[in-house]
């Protein structure tokens, strides 16, 4: 039995009266690749908002990594952010005007200690050895989603949760992101998806529908 | 311990690259703050350096509206002279440097062609300095020991059918003193000696038959900074019979002036920075609302609200240590200006003018970011990077 890294218990998310996400029960175990996938509006983002402690529950519970994040004070969810989670975006997210090396760096930064010569490894594990003194602006959109998996690595997160991360790359960079997943999954990483697309969500071990904020279905794909 | 500090360095070497790359991005924003800055500061620096010279300055300035400081005979020894000895003792009890001018007076009644008119005997050297608001038609007298040249008042020119150049006889009954002087200049003050006719102090004492004495003296003192009460004292101690009084009407409208002057340059320092507040804070929000992203980024890798104020106070800082530092060379040379164009005189370097420049600058400059920087704490990560 593996241990359990991430649980929602009866989660509930209400914007106003509108219930985004209602009564959601997952488990994710430590090592397992889950996608999340549903149509616009099903409540994908805001379920990854609160798995990455971005944003707050209404009701129920959230336990990442053996901690209760429901009712956790802001400072303390940051603190979850920067020691559990290491999150990628569709559109990379990556500060314009750092340097592929010291976008990863600003990671450590915030979370404890420097290391050049880590950040650099990072990079190379990601094939961007040679590009790490180039700003974001210099980088092509695969290479700017492998910096921001870099720097999602950096700080060896209990979870990996990326949102579309393919969503805006061409077919080849899109090949070589999901290589990347691959390789985590096969290093025992623990990754959440959420994704629109089936090609890369056939990859995962568990996918996970979402429709109108409820888990519609809850799939385990053959490996 | 030595990795402690290893590490604290290069966080600090991370914390300044991001300030540093933060700030060359923006480099019309930063400008603009910057400039704004060293506006204020440049205002400050000018303002303050002048406020420190100007007492001093002003009050020569004030000088030319005539003598401010009397000394003649006390109520009490029932004399209306003094001895010119004693009066020249006096005038050199002023500290060095402050008298500006002084004439001992002394007045008769004398017979002049067409009737009777007052006579002042004085030292025309002092009365120049003293009195620089006379309108003089013809010349001063220059030579002290002149016996033969008189100056006269505008009023009593006419009166008497006078002018530049003619010769007046002047008489004195009591003494059978006569003599014929020329008239050298007419003097119009809008005052009493518009009536008067002046001669040097010795020939006045021959045709009054006072030689040596005078009826009293005035002088023109730079006040500023000076116990001009305690001068008065320490004169009328020394001299008996003598009493020696600022005259309050002039020396008090001087306070006045300047204090309305210092008032109005605080005035200005203070709207001043307060335009430059509200301009950097307008740079500053306008910085925020552009990063607001960047900083939601952040907060998602884990930067908390202290780290992220910090970032942008530090900018706000770096900016503002810039702007006060170019603030007070043009500040400084600001002054120089207003003092040559004003005063005519350099303006002194005094080291007080950079905590007067630097603390309500950077005050000024935090203030503005105070606002901004609650922004940034406002920002919400999920909110801010979904937003295109």
């Amino acid at each position: 039995m593996k241990k359990i890294v991430l649980e929602t218990k009866g989660l509930i998310k209400r914007f106003g009266s509108v219930t985004s996400l209602n009564n959601i029960n997952i488990q994710v175990a430590e090592g397992e690749w889950v996608s999340i996938m549903g149509p616009s509006g099903s409540g994908k983002t805001t379920m990854l908002n609160i798995l990455s402690c971005l944003d707050t529950l209404t009701e129920g519970q959230y336990i990442l990594d053996g901690v209760d994040t429901s009712r956790l004070t802001e400072k303390e969810q940051v603190v979850v952010r920067r020691e559990k989670i290491g999150l990628i975006f569709q559109q990379f997210h990556l500060v314009p005007y750092l340097t592929a090396l010291e976008n990863v760096l600003l990671a450590q930064y915030y979370h404890s200690i420097i290391d050049k010569n880590d950040a650099k490894e990072a990079l190379e594990h990601v094939g961007l050895g040679h590009r790490i003194n180039h700003l974001p602006s210099q980088l092509s959109g695969g290479e700017q989603q492998r910096v921001c998996i870099a720097r999602a690595l950096i700080n060896q997160p209990a979870i990996i949760l990326a949102d579309e991360p393919t969503g805006n790359l061409d077919e080849a960079n899109e090949e070589i992101i999901l290589n990347h997943f691959k390789g985590l999954h096969k290093e025992g990483r623990t990754i959440i998806l959420v994704t629109h697309n089936p090609e890369l969500a056939e990859f995962s071990d568990r996918v996970i529908r979402l429709h109108h904020g409820r888990v519609e279905e809850d799939v385990r794909l053959q490996g | 311990m030595a990795g402690d500090k290893k590490l604290k360095m290069s966080k600090t070497k991370m914390f300044l690259r991001i300030i540093f790359k933060s700030l060359k991005v923006r480099r019309n924003r930063v400008f603009i703050t910057f400039f704004s800055i060293m506006i204020g500061a440049a205002i400050i620096t000018a303002l303050s350096s002048v406020y420190f010279d100007i007492s001093t300055k002003m009050s020569r300035e004030l000088r030319a509206y005539g003598a401010n400081f009397f000394i003649g005979p006390s109520a009490s020894s029932g004399s209306k002279a003094i001895d010119l000895p004693v009066i020249e003792a006096a005038i050199k009890m002023v500290p060095p440097g402050r008298l500006i001018g002084a004439s001992p007076y002394i007045y008769g009644v004398v017979r002049l062609d067409l009737g009777n008119a007052v006579m002042a005997g004085v030292d025309f050297a002092g009365l120049r300095r003293l009195s620089p608001y006379w309108q003089v038609e013809g010349k001063w007298i220059v030579v002290d020991f002149d016996d033969d040249s008189c100056m006269i008042g505008k009023t009593l020119a006419k009166n008497m059918e006078l002018k530049v150049g003619d010769s007046v006889n002047v008489v004195r009954t009591e003494t059978g003193f006569q003599k014929t002087l020329q008239i050298k200049g007419l003097a119009e003050t809008g005052q009493a000696e518009d009536e008067q006719i002046f001669v040097n102090l010795t020939l006045a004492g021959k045709i009054l038959g006072l030689e040596g004495k005078a009826n009293h003296a005035m002088l023109s003192i730079v006040s500023a900074g000076l116990d001009i009460d305690g001068l008065a004292s320490q004169i009328q101690g020394k001299f008996q019979g003598i009493d020696a009084k600022p005259i309050r009407k002039v020396s008090y409208s001087e306070g006045r002036i300047l204090e309305k002057i210092k008032g109005m340059m605080a005035l200005v320092a203070l709207i001043i920075l307060t335009v430059t507040t509200l301009c950097v804070m307008t740079t500053l929000i306008a910085v925020v609302s552009e990063r607001t992203r960047e900083i939601g980024l952040m907060k998602a890798i884990g930067a908390d609200n202290k780290s992220i104020v910090m970032q942008f106070l530090s900018e706000t800082l770096m900016i503002g240590l810039a702007g006060v530092a170019a603030g007070l060379i043009v500040g400084f040379i600001l002054a120089q200006v207003l003092g040559q164009a004003v005063f005519g005189s350099s303006i002194s370097f005094r080291i007080i003018v950079l905590p007067l420049t630097l603390i309500p600058s950077i005050a000024a400059a935090l203030l503005a970011a105070a606002i901004p920087v609650r922004m940034t704490v406002n920002v919400a990560p999920a909110q801010a990077l979904k937003e295109e």
